[in-house]
């Protein structure tokens, strides 16, 4: 359970509407340089960017740093323009990827 | 340093702390957060503590072992069965006699029902389960018995609230009694109720149990800090739920 995320948006929406997206993340954002016990360090291990991409286009993107707390929550708008869906995808150090979609019906 | 001299400064100003207090006017550690902090504990899109709840409510209905029972095939319905049983914590266990906090209950059924190595205490399984059963219980007013065979282990929780101790020497009564509603390094002092335990702590920027807050205290007062699940905290926990009395509980809570 090191990774998990809470997404709060409208399921639908009017076109034109500006809507709110409200992403909480799971994640211990460690930012490493602690000892390991074996002479070495801990290496840094954060979500270093989230993105969100809407019918394909991105729309946000916000890139974290080890001041960023764990367990991040950030919130933004967009406008609604086609129902589709809204990808997200954070960027772990090391590589790993997470991926969430949500889907918003515009009317 | 500066949180000595802080701690040595409030020492200081301790005169004398009112006998008797009037326990019907205890209020929840929620009352003396920011509104914001507040209004983010009971929202799901802004406490992190609800990821805890949500991975207990999974383990719960997960077999941990192909030849072992999960939870949730002895506890059906748990929403219904379950609502209202961390009321009644800490309890003592009527076969052993021992006092069990809800952390103990689940441990014991882990081990001599489900047949599983425990879960250890503050193991983030254990932190889960336990955020998981309490809030099943939110809103629900604290219910706890401190008479029978309660009552000794009831007043070992009392006469350790009312100790001074540490370098500091304290008491947690001088704190969470005496000095309710004051300023300590930018915390209100509130009457250490803990019904919203297990709880998110910014300062953790994890969930903690009950315990650990305890161990926080004792440290803050320069006092032996006890061990997670010790008799020592587990009777002051009955005592704290004693005083709590009718508070609802609030877990998962979110404090500073
Ligand atoms: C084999 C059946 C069985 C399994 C598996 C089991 N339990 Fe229990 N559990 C019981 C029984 C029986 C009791 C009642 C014990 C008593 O009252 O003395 C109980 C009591 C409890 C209680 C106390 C309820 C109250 O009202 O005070 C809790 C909490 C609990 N179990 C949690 C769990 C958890 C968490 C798990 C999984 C880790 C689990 N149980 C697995 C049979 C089981
Ligand atoms: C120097 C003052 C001080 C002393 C002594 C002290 N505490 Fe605390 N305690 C605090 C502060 C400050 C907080 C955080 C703000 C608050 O009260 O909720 C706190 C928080 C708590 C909480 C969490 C309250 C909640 O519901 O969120 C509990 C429970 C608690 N203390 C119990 C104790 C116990 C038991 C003792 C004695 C071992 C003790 N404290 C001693 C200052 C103190």
């Amino acid at each position: 359970m090191s990774f998990n995320a809470r997404i709060t948006m409208p399921a639908q929406a009017k076109a034109g509407e500006i809507v709110e997206i409200r992403v909480l993340t799971r994640h211990v954002m460690d930012r490493g340089g602690q000892s390991d016990g074996k002479g070495g360090t801990v290496p840094r291990k954060i979500l270093n960017r989230l993105t969100a991409t809407y019918a394909g286009e991105p729309i946000f993107r916000f890139d974290m740093h080890t001041g960023v707390s764990a367990n991040p929550f950030v919130s933004f708008t967009t406008r609604a323009v086609a129902t589709g869906d809204i990808v997200f995808e954070w960027r772990e150090d090391g590589g790993a990827t997470y991926t969430r979609t949500a889907r918003l019906t515009v009317t | 340093m500066a949180k000595t001299g802080i701690a040595l400064i409030l020492a200081l100003s301790v005169v004398v702390v009112p006998a008797g207090s009037a326990l019907s006017e205890i209020k929840s550690g929620s009352e003396f957060l920011s509104p914001e902090l507040r209004r983010q504990q009971a929202d799901e899109t802004r406490n992190p503590a609800f990821f805890w709840v949500e991975q207990g409510r999974e383990l719960f209905s997960r077999r941990p072992a192909p030849d072992a029972q999960a939870c949730i095939a002895c506890h059906v319905d748990p929403q219904q069965k379950l609502r209202g049983a961390a009321t009644r914590y800490p309890q003592v266990d009527a076969a052993t006699g021992k006092l069990l906090n809800l952390e103990g209950r689940i441990e014991q059924c882990r081990v001599e029902r489900q047949k599983q190595p425990a879960f250890g205490y503050e193991s983030p399984e254990l932190l889960s389960m336990t955020a998981y059963l309490a809030s099943l219980s939110r809103g629900l007013p604290m219910q706890v018995k401190t008479d029978g065979a309660a009552n000794p282990f009831f007043e070992a929780g009392r006469a350790f609230f009312e100790r001074r101790q540490g370098q500091l020497n304290l008491s947690c009564q001088q704190c969470h009694d005496g000095l309710v509603g004051q300023k300590l390094r930018g915390d209100t002092i509130s009457h250490g109720a803990g019904t919203g335990y297990p709880a998110y702590r910014l300062e953790w920027n994890d969930v903690g149990s009950l315990h650990r807050r305890l161990r926080a205290c004792s440290l803050g007062v320069r006092a032996t800090q006890f061990d997670y699940g010790s008799a020592e905290y587990l009777a002051l926990e009955l005592y704290l739920a004693g005083r709590a009395k009718g508070l609802p509980v609030e877990t998962p809570g979110l404090r500073r």
